[in-house]
């Protein structure tokens, strides 16, 4: 018999581990503005496997919505050195 | 990458893990010290009238938490409006 | 500036869910989890969404920064109020002046389990009101003064 409960955070942890490294790995700005998301909503369902939902809504509010939407701004007002590389290039 | 770096990063994770060692030790979900929380689960719902004992705790026994987390917010509001205000036209920032 | 259609269409479609969802968790911030602050937040996402979504020339009409400061300075002015009005009636501050018999969200509820009593718990309900006003202008806020800092953003 499988306990459910550990399994479930077997997962959760494993794919916390996994999108923080994608973060770090990823070079386009977005993709990794994105990981990051996918990082603080996995982070929401950790809280809430841990019975915080409090915790959980905010972390799902703040860290997956409001966070990310403060990235995409960001990485809108800026330019990529690597994209203007390619456009002179080309 | 270098050796030199990669046993860097493992002497960070091992330093790292030691210090999460005496949480792992305790049992999960009951605390030594169990006098106000027993208090507020056995009374709370009595004294503020709320079935939700956490927004009991956050809005009515430690109230003086939720103004303070409100004004805080206020105060991150005022720093971020003082640092993207519009500048007149003669304006510039001077750095000290 | 605006983003692909597909965002645009998404975030027209979306938008009033979130804020449906974000004022239940701010109302039934009282019965289950949630409460002032996670709502605030969470219907603060779907303005946020808008606000990504769409140029600046169609925003500019439709919220103002005067109006989010507004919003912002009446949710925390609420707050201080229903906190204040408790030391008008003789008592401490802070303190549920509503709770078991007063006007509104008076009713007392049982020790136990929830039956999920809509009009109970006193002062709590304002507070919960009052603070989801002010994390949402806040929030607001911030984003709209973020996107006034870069090149065609929404200027004030």
């Amino acid at each position: 018999m499988i306990d459910l409960y550990l399994l479930g955070q077997f997962l959760v942890i494993t794919g916390l581990l996994i999108s923080a490294v994608v973060i770090y790995i990823l070079k386009d700005l977005l993709s990794a503005a994105i990981a990051f998301g996918v990082f603080s909503f996995l982070l929401s369902l950790e809280f809430f496997l841990l019975q915080a939902p409090d915790v959980a809504i905010a972390e799902a509010g703040i860290g997956a919505g409001l966070t990310t939407a403060i990235f995409v701004i960001a990485i809108r007002g800026t330019t990529s050195p690597v994209d203007s590389g390619e456009e002179e290039e080309s | 990458m270098k050796s030199k770096e990669i046993l860097t990063a493992i002497i960070i994770a091992v330093l790292a893990a030691s210090l999460l060692l005496p949480s792992a030790l305790m049992v999960f979900g009951s605390p030594q010290n169990d006098g106000m929380d027993s208090y507020m689960i056995d009374n709370g719902q009595d004294i503020a009238a709320v079935n939700n004992i956490v927004t009991g705790v956050v809005f009515d026994f430690r109230g003086f938490d939720t103004l303070g987390e409100a004004l805080v917010l206020f105060t991150a509001v005022l720093g971020v409006t003082l640092m993207f205000r519009r500048m007149k036209e003669d304006e510039e920032y001077e750095y000290e | 500036m605006n983003m692909s259609r597909i965002v645009r269409s998404t975030a027209n479609i979306l938008f009033p869910f979130i804020l449906v969802f974000g004022f239940y968790i701010i109302v039934h911030g009282h019965l289950t989890p949630g409460g002032g602050f996670q709502g605030g937040a969470v219907a603060a996402t779907g303005f946020v969404l808008l606000l990504v979504a769409f140029s600046p020339d169609i925003i500019r009409d439709k919220f103002s920064f005067n109006s989010m400061k507004y919003t912002e300075a009446l949710g925390l002015l609420l707050f201080i109020i229903t906190a204040f009005v408790a030391i008008a009636l003789g008592t401490t501050f802070f303190f549920n002046w509503l709770a078991n018999g007063g006007i509104i969200f008076g009713e007392s509820v049982a020790f136990g389990a929830n039956p999920g009593i809509l009009n109970s718990a006193g002062t709590i309900p304002l507070m919960n009101v009052a603070v989801g006003i002010e994390v949402i202008g806040a929030m607001g806020l911030i984003i709209m003064y973020m996107l006034s800092g870069i090149e065609g953003g929404n200027k004030e």
